[in-house]
C-alpha cells in the first residue's frame, strides 16, 4: 500500500512532568473539565467549581468560582480577563462569569466582573461550546438543543449587553468560532452533521447563513486557525477538512477517531484514539487505552511530531510551546526544535527540498539559504541528477563563487546544464558585481552555445540584451566568429564594432559589396578609418566602386544614411587621397580616375607632391602599357602638361626618374632642359639616335657648355650610323675651339669605323704645328732654368766660402745714394741705417726679401705644429687604453683638418709649395694619414685575436655548448 | 480582493498525472519535479480577468489514488469546472477517464464545464497517447480538449482561463443558477444588493438558514 501519509519528522522535543505534581495537588479529587491559556498563564476549570491560574514557574494559584464546576474557560490572549461559563445551582442556566485577573480581592482572588445567564428559551440547557471575539464585543454560547445565544457589548460588562438567540435545528452545537475578515464577522458553527457559516452585522446583529457544508464533528473537534487559506478545521474520522467563509477549503486525510484539536502556531494539533484499529501493527510505546498526539505543519504539509501517549485530557499553547495535560494531571511540555536543529535533521536524511521550504517559510535570510541550495546542488550532483543539482547552483549565483560550479561541470556530458548555468549567471549579470561575473563565463558560455550549436539561443542571448551589455563585446564576437559568422556579424553590427564587422564580411564572407556600403553609412573619421584598412582588399574585389567611394571621400563625404546633405556645412571633412594611394599599386586605371577626380575637383585645396607624383607615375605607366596610339597620345598630352605647367608640386627629381625608367623621352628632355641638364638631353638624343636634337642641342648650349659638344663628339664617333655631315660639323666646332687633345682625337679615331682620316686631316695638321711650336718654347724655358739654377748654386757656394763685397749703391728703402752708416745684407740689398731702423721689425732680416721669406717660412711654420701633434697622436694612440677618446681629442685639435684639405687637392696650396724655394720641408713629411693610414685609425691596430665575437668563433668548445 | 465572480474548480484524474503540478504552475508559476502525493484535497487561488472583470478562481485539486476517493467525491459538488487529467505517456491513465468521468457526472451538478486535458506534453518522446485519441474522447464525451505541461507551463494558464471562460458564457446565457451556490459559482461582495442586473448577494442567499 502506498503511504497515505504525510511525511513524517519529530521536530519537538517532550519534557514531562513540567509542573512537578502541583497541577495534581491542586486539583484534590476534582477533574479538569476546561482549560485555556494566554496572557502568560495557563488556566484550568474542575468540577468542583475552582479555576486554576497557573504560572510560568508552575505554582497553582486556585480559587472558587462556582458552586458546582466550570464547564468552559476562555482566557483573553492579551488582557487579563477570563471569561468561564459553570453552574452554581443544579438545574437553573449555566452562568457566564468575566474575572479580572489584575484586580485581586480581598481573598487575593481574582474579581468577577460580569455575571450573564446564558437562558436561550426560558429553560435550563446545557451550554455545549463558548466563542468569544474580542474585537468585535462578541460572544456567543451554544447549547445542547442547537440554540445559540450572540451576545454583543463590552464583553467585562453586562449593562448594554444585547443578545440574540440563534436556533436552526434541533442538534446540539458542538462547535463555534469567530472569524473576522475584510472588516466583517463571521461566525462558524458546527453541529454533528454540517457546519454553518453567519456573517454578523455588527450594528443590528443580523445573522446570515452564508456558507453550508454537509459533515459535521463532535465536541472539541472543531478549531478556528490563524491562517489565511484554511480557516476553520473540523475533524471527522477520515480527515481533517477546512472551511473559509467562501465554503470548503483543502482537507487532509489523517486517520482515527479524533478527541479534540489544538493550535499552535501555524500548526494544528490533533489527539485522536490511539486504538489499534487504525494503527495496522502495533508500535513500539504503544499505551493501552492512550492517544496519539500529531501535530501537523499544514502550510509545509507534513507532520512535524506524531507520538502514542498517556491519554490527554487537554493541550494548551503558551510562552512559545505547547502544554499537553494527561489524564492523570501531569503536564507535559513540547518545545519546537530552533530551525538549525531542524534543518540538520533534514540535511542528515538528505531532505534538503524539504530544508529549502522550511526554511523559506521561516523567512531565513538570503545568505543561509543559498548555503542550503548549495548544499542541495553538491548532494543532487553526487547523486548524479545533474540536472536537479545546476537548478540549486543557479540560485546560488550571487553568493556561490562561480567557479565552484563550473568546475563541477566542466565535463563535456554536463555542457548543457553549464550552459543553463551560466545563462543565469549572465540573466543576474550587472548586479553581480565585476568580481562575480567575468568574461571568462561569457566566453564559456558562448563557446557552449556554439559546442551545443544552440545558434539561435547564442543570438537570443547576443542580440536581446539591449539596455546595457554585460559581456565583453569583443570577446563575444571574437567567440562566436569561430562558430556562427552571421552572428558574429550581427553582434559588430549592433554594437557598432565597425572593425569587426568588416573583419567579418571581408575575411570570412568575402562580402566586399556589403563591407563597402557599411563603410558609407559610418561617419567620416570612422569610415576613413575602416577604408584604411580594409582598402586594399576592397579595390581588388571591387575597384570600382571603391574608387567612387574614396572619391567622395576625399571630396565631400557623407555618411550614405544621412538624409540630406547639410548644405551649409562648410567645414567639409576630407580624406587625403596620399593614404589610399598604395591601395591603387595593381591599379592604374582606376587610380588615375581617382587622382584625376581629385584634382580636378572644385574648390579643393592643393593636393601634395605625391599625389601628382603618383598621377604621372601611373600615367606614364599606363602609356607604356598600352598598345593603343591614341591612348598613348593623350597619355603623353597629360604628362607633359603636368610636367610643364607652374605651381604643380610635383618633385622634379621623382618626375625624372620616373620618365628614365619608363624612357620616356619627351618628359625627360624637358626636365633636362628646365635644369639646364644640356650633357643629358645630350646624351637622351644620342641614345635615340636623334641626330639633328643632338646637333641642336649642341648648337644652342654648347657655347656656353663646350663641354657638349666634346661629348657629342665622343658619342657620334663611335656610331656608325651618324650621317657625315653631322659628324664634320662637331669635328669643326671641336677644332675651331680646341675642345678636345689631339690624343683623345687620334684616340678616337682609331676607334671609330666610321671617321677617315681626310675628314681630320686638317685638324691634326693645325695642331702638330702648334705643338711643336710649343715644344720649341718649353725647351729653351728649361734651359734658362737650369742656367739660372746652376748661378744660384754657385752663388750659395759664394758665399758661404767667398767674402761678399757689397756693391750697393743705392739704399733699397729710399732709392737714395748710399751713405755711411750703413747696413748690408748677403742677398746685396744696402739699406741707410736710419732707413732699415725704422722700415725693419728685426734687424737680422733685409726688409725687402721679408716679405717673400715670410711667406715661405710661414708655409714651413704652419705645417711645423702638425707634424708634432701627429708624432703626440701617435704616441699617446699607442700608450692610451681608449683609442676612441684619443681620436675626438684630436679631432678637436684639428688634426685632421689639413688632411681634408690636400685630399681634396687645393691647386692653390700645391702651386704655392711647389714655387717654394724650401719646399723640401713639407713634403718630406706628407701628412699621416697618406703617408701610414693605420696609424690614424685607431680602431685598425685592435687587436684581433682580443676580439670576443671575432675569429675566437674556432676556440669556442663545441662539447660544452648544454643546447647542442 | 474584491472580485466579480468565484468559480469553484476542482481537478481529478490518476495519480501522478500531474494535477498538482498544473495547479502549482496556475498559481505559483513554479513546478515541482518531486512527485508530493496529495493526501486528501489540496487548495490553490487565483484572481484572472474575462471580459474586464475580475474572476476569482477556487481550485481544488484532488487526490488522484483510488483510496482517497470517498473523501474527494464529496468535493464534485461545489464545482463550476472540472479539469480532467490524464497523463499522455501513461495509456491507462487515459483508460480511466471514463470511470472518472462518471463519477463526476454523477456526483456534481449537471452543468459543470469539463476541461479534459492531456498533461505532460514537454515529454513527446514517450508519448503513449496521440493527441488525436484525446480529441475523440473530448468530442464524444462533450468535453473540451487541450494537452499541455505543467513543466514547461505551455497551455497551463488557457486551461484555467478557457475554462472560465466557458462558464463566463453559460453564466451569460442564463444556463448557471448563479444563486445556488452548490453551483460553484459566488458573486462577489462588492455587488451591491441593489444591483438590478445581479441577485443580490447576503439577503438573497439566506434561503436556507433562519435570521432572527
Ligand atoms: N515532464 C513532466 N512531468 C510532469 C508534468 N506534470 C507533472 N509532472 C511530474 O509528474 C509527477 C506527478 O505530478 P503531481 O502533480 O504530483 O501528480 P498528481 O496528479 O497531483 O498526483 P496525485 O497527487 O497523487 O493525484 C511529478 O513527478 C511531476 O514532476 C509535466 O507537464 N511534464
Ligand atoms: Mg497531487
Ligand atoms: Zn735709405
Ligand atoms: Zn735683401
Amino acid at each position: 500500500m502506498t503511504f497515505l501519509e504525510w511525511r513524517k519528522f519529530n521536530f519537538f522535543d517532550i519534557n514531562s512532568n513540567v509542573d512537578k505534581g502541583n497541577i495534581k495537588s491542586a486539583l484534590d479529587d476534582a477533574q479538569v473539565r476546561s482549560m485555556s491559556s494566554g496572557n502568560g498563564q495557563l488556566v484550568l476549570g474542575d468540577s468542583q467549581g475552582s479555576i486554576h491560574l497557573i504560572s510560568r514557574d508552575f505554582t497553582v494559584h486556585t480559587y472558587k468560582a462556582y458552586n458546582i464546576d466550570v464547564t468552559h474557560l476562555i482566557q483573553s490572549r492579551h488582557s487579563s480577563k477570563l471569561i468561564s461559563i459553570g453552574n452554581d445551582e443544579v438545574g437553573i442556566n449555566p452562568l457566564i462569569k468575566v474575572w479580572d485577573l489584575s484586580k485581586p480581592d480581598r481573598h487575593d482572588n481574582p474579581t468577577c466582573i460580569r455575571i450573564s445567564r446564558s437562558v436561550p428559551q426560558n429553560r435550563a440547557v446545557v451550554v455545549t461550546c463558548l466563542a468569544v471575539c474580542e474585537s468585535s464585543n462578541l460572544m456567543a454560547v451554544g447549547h445542547q438543543d442547537g440554540s445559540i445565544i450572540v451576545f454583543r457589548g463590552e464583553i467585562g460588562r453586562d449593562k448594554g449587553s444585547k443578545q440574540k438567540v440563534l436556533k436552526d435545528g434541533n442538534q446540539p452545537i458542538t462547535g463555534l468560532a469567530f472569524r473576522t475578515q475584510d472588516k466583517k464577522t463571521y461566525l462558524f458553527v458546527a453541529t454533528l452533521s454540517n457546519v454553518q457559516v453567519y456573517s454578523i452585522q455588527a450594528q443590528d446583529m443580523k445573522l446570515y447563513l452564508t456558507e453550508k457544508s454537509f459533515g459535521g464533528c463532535t465536541k472539541r473537534c472543531s478549531i478556528m486557525t490563524e491562517s489565511n487559506d484554511t480557516q476553520f478545521v473540523i475533524a471527522q474520522d477520515k480527515a481533517i477538512y477546512s472551511l473559509t467563509i467562501e465554503g470548503k477549503g483543502p482537507c487532509f486525510v489523517v486517520d482515527g477517531t479524533k478527541e479534540f484539536l489544538q493550535c499552535f502556531r501555524s500548526h494544528l494539533v490533533i489527539v485522536a484514539n490511539d486504538t489499534a484499529s487504525n494503527i495496522p501493527h502495533v508500535r513500539p510505546g504503544h499505551v493501552p487505552g492512550g492517544h496519539t498526539v500529531t501535530v501537523l505543519d499544514i502550510n509545509n504539509k507534513f507532520i512535524v511530531y506524531s507520538a502514542m501517549q498517556a491519554p490527554v485530557v487537554g493541550a494548551v499553547a503558551e510562552w512559545g510551546s505547547l502544554f499537553l495535560l494527561s489524564k492523570d494531571y501531569n503536564l507535559h511540555q513540547l518545545n519546537e526544535k530552533d530551525l538549525q536543529s531542524k534543518l540538520s535533521l533534514l540535511f542528515k536524511k538528505n531532505l534538503y527540498d524539504i530544508a529549502i521550504k522550511i526554511a523559506k517559510s521561516n523567512h531565513y535570510d538570503k545568505e543561509r539559504l543559498v548555503d542550503i541550495f548549495g548544499q542541495y546542488g553538491d548532494h543532487l550532483y553526487a547523486k548524479g541528477d545533474h540536472y536537479g543539482a545546476i537548478k540549486q547552483y543557479i540560485k546560488t549565483i550571487g553568493r556561490l563563487e562561480p567557479s565552484y560550479v563550473i568546475r563541477k561541470f566542466q565535463d563535456s556530458q554536463h555542457i548543457e546544464k553549464l550552459t543553463e548555468y551560466l545563462a543565469a549567471l549572465h540573466k543576474a549579470g550587472s548586479g553581480l558585481g565585476q568580481t562575480t561575473l567575468l568574461v571568462e563565463h561569457t566566453t564559456l558560455l558562448l563557446n557552449c552555445y556554439t559546442k551545443l550549436n544552440h545558434i539561435d539561443q547564442l543570438k537570443h542571448f547576443l542580440m536581446t540584451k539591449d539596455s546595457e551589455v554585460d559581456f565583453d563585446v569583443n570577446v563575444a564576437i571574437k567567440v562566436c566568429r569561430q562558430s556562427s559568422s552571421e552572428a558574429a556579424l550581427q553582434l559588430a553590427e549592433k554594437h557598432g564594432k565597425h572593425a569587426w564587422y568588416l573583419k567579418i564580411q571581408i575575411e570570412d564572407h568575402a562580402r566586399y559589396l556589403e563591407a563597402l556600403q557599411y563603410i558609407g553609412k559610418l561617419p567620416f573619421s570612422e569610415a576613413e578609418n575602416s577604408i584604411k584598412v580594409y582598402g586594399k582588399p576592397l579595390l581588388d574585389h571591387i575597384p570600382h566602386e571603391t574608387c567612387e567611394f574614396l572619391k567622395k571621400l576625399c571630396t565631400d563625404y557623407k555618411p550614405s544614411n544621412t538624409p540630406l546633405p547639410d548644405l551649409n556645412h562648410d567645414t567639409v571633412e576630407r580624406a587625403q587621397p596620399d593614404d589610399f594611394i598604395h591601395f591603387f599599386l595593381d591599379h592604374s586605371l582606376v587610380l588615375v580616375e581617382f587622382l584625376e577626380h581629385i584634382i580636378n575637383y572644385p574648390s579643393r585645396e592643393k593636393c601634395s607632391t605625391q599625389v601628382y607624383n603618383t598621377l604621372i607615375e601611373h600615367y606614364l605607366c599606363l602609356w607604356s602599357t598600352t598598345s593603343d596610339t591614341t591612348a598613348r597620345e593623350t597619355y603623353v598630352q597629360k604628362v607633359m602638361r603636368l610636367l610643364s605647367s607652374d605651381g604643380i608640386p610635383y618633385d622634379k627629381n621623382q618626375a625624372l626618374l620616373l620618365c628614365h625608367s619608363h624612357k620616356f623621352s619627351p618628359g625627360l628632355l624637358l626636365i633636362y632642359k628646365e635644369r639646364k641638364l644640356y650633357d643629358l638631353i645630350l646624351s637622351e638624343n644620342i641614345s635615340r639616335k636623334d641626330y639633328a636634337g643632338v646637333l641642336s642641342c649642341c648648337r644652342a648650349y654648347g657655347s656656353q657648355n663646350p663641354i657638349l659638344w666634346q661629348t657629342a663628339f665622343h658619342k657620334l664617333i663611335k656610331d656608325p650610323d651618324v650621317p657625315g655631315h653631322y659628324l664634320s660639323e662637331v669635328l669643326h666646332v671641336i677644332e675651331k675651339d680646341k675642345l678636345v687633345s689631339p690624343l683623345f682625337m687620334l684616340d678616337a679615331l682609331s676607334t671609330s669605323s666610321s671617321v677617315n682620316v681626310g675628314l681630320l686631316r686638317n685638324y691634326f695638321l693645325n695642331v702638330l704645328g702648334a705643338d711643336s711650336k710649343a715644344t720649341e718654347t718649353e725647351v729653351s724655358l728649361a734651359e734658362k732654368d737650369t742656367k739660372d739654377t746652376e748661378k744660384l748654386k754657385s752663388l750659395v757656394q759664394q758665399i758661404q766660402s767667398k767674402p761678399v763685397i757689397f756693391q750697393g749703391s743705392r739704399c733699397s728703402v729710399c732709392n737714395e745714394t748710399l751713405e755711411l752708416p750703413s747696413v748690408h745684407f748677403l742677398c746685396q740689398h744696402s739699406f741707410h741705417k736710419h732707413c732699415f731702423q725704422s722700415f725693419s721689425e728685426s734687424d737680422k732680416e733685409c726688409p725687402a726679401c721679408l716679405p717673400r721669406n715670410k711667406d715661405i717660412l710661414d708655409i714651413i711654420q704652419s705645417q711645423e705644429p702638425n707634424k708634432t701633434l701627429n708624432e703626440d697622436f701617435h704616441r699617446e694612440l699607442v700608450k692610451e687604453g681608449d683609442p676612441f677618446g684619443v681620436v675626438a681629442k684630436y679631432l678637436g685639435l684639428g688634426i685632421f683638418n689639413k688632411l681634408t684639405l690636400v685630399t681634396n687637392g687645393n691647386p692653390k696650396r700645391k702651386i704655392q709649395s711647389s714655387q717654394s724655394p724650401s719646399t723640401s720641408k713639407p713634403q718630406v713629411k706628407p701628412l699621416p694619414s697618406i703617408s701610414k693610414p693605420a696609424n690614424t685609425n685607431p680602431f685598425e691596430e685592435y687587436d684581433e685575436s682580443k676580439n670576443p665575437f671575432g675569429s675566437s668563433d674556432n676556440a669556442y668548445d663545441e662539447s660544452l655548448n648544454p643546447f647542442s | 480582493m474584491a472580485y466579480a465572480y468565484l468559480f469553484k474548480y476542482i481537478i481529478i484524474g490518476d495519480t501522478g498525472v500531474g494535477k498538482s503540478c498544473l495547479l502549482l504552475q496556475f498559481t505559483d508559476k513554479r513546478f515541482q519535479p518531486v512527485h508530493d502525493l496529495t493526501i486528501g484535497v489540496e487548495f490553490g487561488a487565483r484572481m484572472i480577468t474575462i471580459d474586464g472583470k475580475q474572476i476569482k478562481l477556487q481550485i481544488w485539486d484532488t487526490a488522484g489514488q483510488e483510496a482517497f476517493r470517498s473523501i474527494t467525491r464529496s468535493y464534485y459538488r461545489g464545482a463550476a469546472g472540472a479539469l480532467l487529467v490524464y497523463d499522455i505517456t501513461r495509456r491507462e491513465t487515459f483508460n480511466h477517464l471514463t470511470t472518472w468521468l462518471e463519477d463526476a457526472r454523477q456526483h456534481s451538478n449537471s452543468n459543470m464545464v469539463i476541461m479534459l486535458i492531456g498533461n505532460k506534453s514537454d515529454l513527446d518522446a514517450r508519448r503513449e497517447v496521440k493527441k488525436e485519441e484525446g480529441e475523440v474522447f473530448a468530442r464524444e464525451h462533450g468535453l473540451v480538449f487541450m494537452e499541455t505541461s505543467a513543466k514547461l507551463a505551455t497551455n497551463v494558464e488557457d486551461a484555467f482561463i478557457n475554462t472560465a471562460k466557458e462558464i463566463y458564457e453559460k453564466i451569460q446565457e442564463g444556463v448557471f443558477d448563479i444563486t445556488n451556490e452548490a453551483n460553484g459559482i459566488k458573486i462577489g461582495p462588492q455587488h451591491s444588493p441593489n444591483n438590478p442586473s445581479l441577485p443580490a448577494g447576503p439577503q438573497g442567499s439566506s434561503q436556507g438558514g433562519g435570521c432572527c
